[in-house]
């Protein structure tokens, strides 16, 4: 019999607090903000729309458990991974989205995706944005009419396309009839629930960075290629730079989705390879197919991660001083 | 006794589609509708029956070395004809398949069944088992086909049932998607029946010999001793 006061254990020793629920507790926290805003510039219908995709997330995750026979109690012990995934799924959808479809997404995240693969952890894309993938090829028409939010007046709601598709098919910035602030704020633009307002996402990205629940840099690593790349795409004209930051998911992609743990490579230099890359596939094929293609770009590094792993392998202890990270085991 | 065998092997036991994993190339392409499948399924039958027939016939005269190209030339041909068949009488069938109908000379499934069952069998068997293989074949089509054609075009051999459509289905990775979720299905199915089989197997010695358990109890108090 080993006794309580000397527990043996592998050879991780270092002792925190960090576990996925309180990682997932984070991002939900980080959420809270860009879930407010979106249901003050989209109105009430906000609530439903990102409630009904949570609550099929959480029930199909129980669902499989179940299913795969798993005694009751552990099946509906569920981290809160699935409510993080359906909470993104949630908000990357527009107001005006058929009831089905992020019931669809969220069911096609969680137990395609997440569950058939291992469940939390094991996932070799993201949930969010392949639950996203699934209806957006399904139903091309009823998740891309996008709605314009009014500045709390629920009657100025008006469909339209994206800011950032106006730009893409016009090939310049000067007719989009939108300024900075109010590209920045969210106000009257077309979009998604959570991706309008940019500051809602700034203040979840500074919580995240402060918890250090994410690292602040790659985030930021992932913008700044985005912009550049789409700025010398267009014949070095930096007027672009900030249009292609601020418009379209990408913000809302970059600090919440592609910084996942799962489908992130486990090194410095891992991640540095990988968000640069990802800033030049998104700038690249944004401007190749003139739509917004953040989501299809980030599944398709999230795809080369293992490669990336492959290759760039770290030295061992005791070489070079490492810093570290938060446990590969969860995910967003 | 050697037909319930032959049987067996082609619909279930070495399905080709879903336990060989063969011929993937058609039954990806070809499947978003269900009558595509059983096209395909049929017209891939006739020609492993054929094939299957003549390289048995064939098995003494055709010399070890060159057996690969003399089968592809066998298959071959017969593919020729179906596919000139085909054209005259399904005109529409022979335009869905394009490409894939040609292809089916380089089909593993007539390739392999030639190589491992027909070229040391006899002719009788070999039809039998290009029968079977055959409609193990078109069955698991036509399954994916029917799967993939109400999910994706709400239909159901051409029948529209409601308008509901989930075109992920009818895409290229939705082929893949419900690919790989048959090919689950039907392994974790095969494998509960083949469990319980051996259980039964297990058992039925235990209850006819009850003498045998003594014997071993003996046995082992000897060796005690």
């Amino acid at each position: 019999m080993e006794s309580k006061r000397f527990v043996g254990s592998g050879s991780p020793h270092i002792k925190d607090n960090t576990c996925t629920k309180r990682i997932m507790l984070d991002v939900i926290i980080s959420l809270i903000p860009a879930f407010i805003a979106g249901t003050i510039l989209f109105g009430i219908r906000v609530i439903p729309v990102v409630l009904l995709s949570i609550l099929s997330a959480v029930v199909s995750e129980v669902v499989y458990n179940l299913l795969s026979k798993k005694p009751f109690k552990q099946a509906v012990d569920i981290d809160l991974t699935s409510v993080v995934t359906g909470l993104l799924i949630g908000l990357s959808f527009n107001v005006k989205v058929a009831w089905f479809v992020p019931i669809l997404a969220s069911i096609f995240a969680i137990i395609v995706v997440k569950m058939i693969f291992g469940g939390t952890g094991n996932n070799i894309v993201n949930p969010a944005l392949a639950g996203r993938c699934f209806v957006f090829i399904s139903f091309l028409g009823l998740s891309t009419a996008y709605v314009s939010g009014g500045w709390v007046d629920p009657n100025g709601i008006t469909v339209g396309a994206t800011p950032l598709a106006n730009i893409l098919e016009s090939g310049s910035l000067y007719n989009i009839g939108i300024s900075k602030l109010d590209l920045f704020l969210g106000r009257n633009l077309a979009g998604c629930i959570g991706e309008t307002s940019k500051i809602a996402i700034l203040i979840g990205y500074i919580y995240l960075s402060i918890r250090k629940v994410i690292d602040f840099k790659w985030p930021l690593i992932y913008l700044a290629t985005t912009g550049l790349f789409t700025v010398a795409l267009n014949g070095f004209d930096f007027r672009w730079f900030m249009p292609s930051i601020l418009s379209g998911g990408l913000m809302f992609v970059a600090v919440f989705m592609a910084t996942d743990y799962v489908t992130t490579p486990n090194t410095g230099w891992g991640n540095t390879v990988y968000f640069i890359s990802l800033g030049l596939v998104t700038a690249g094929l944004r401007m190749a197919c003139q739509m917004e293609v953040v989501t299809f770009a980030v599944l398709l590094m999230n795809i080369i991660v293992p490669l990336i792993d492959k290759w760039i392998v770290p030295k061992p202890f005791g070489t070079i001083k490492k810093q570290i990270m938060p446990p590969k085991e969860t995910q967003k | 006794m050697k037909v319930k065998e032959i049987a067996l092997d082609g619909l279930i036991r070495q399905n080709p589609t879903f336990k060989l994993v063969l011929g993937t190339c058609p039954t990806l392409a070809l499947t978003t509708v269900a009558i595509n499948g059983i096209g395909m399924g049929l017209a891939v039958t006739f020609v492993l029956i054929c094939s299957n027939v003549l390289v048995s016939l064939l098995r003494n005269a055709i010399p070890d070395k060159v057996r690969i190209p003399a089968f592809v030339l066998i298959i071959a041909s017969f593919v020729t004809v179906v596919s000139m068949l085909l054209e005259k009488f399904m005109p529409d069938l022979f335009q869905t398949m394009g490409v894939y109908l040609p292809l089916i000379v380089v089909n593993c499934i007539i390739l392999a069944r030639a190589e491992s069952f027909a070229s040391h069998n006899k002719a009788g068997y070999a039809a039998l088992d290009g029968l079977f293989m055959g409609f193990g074949f078109t069955l698991a089509l036509t399954l994916m086909g029917v799967v993939r054609e109400i999910l994706g075009k709400g239909a159901f051999f051409g029948l529209t049932l409601w308008n509901f459509k989930i075109e992920f289905f009818s895409s290229a990775p939705g082929a893949f998607l419900t690919y790989a979720l048959f090919i689950a299905l039907f392994s974790a199915v095969y494998s509960s029946i083949e469990r319980r089989n051996k259980h039964k197997r297990t058992l039925k010695p235990l209850a006819d010999e009850s003498l045998s358990q003594d014997a071993t109890i003996k046995e082992v108090a000897k060796e005690a001793r």
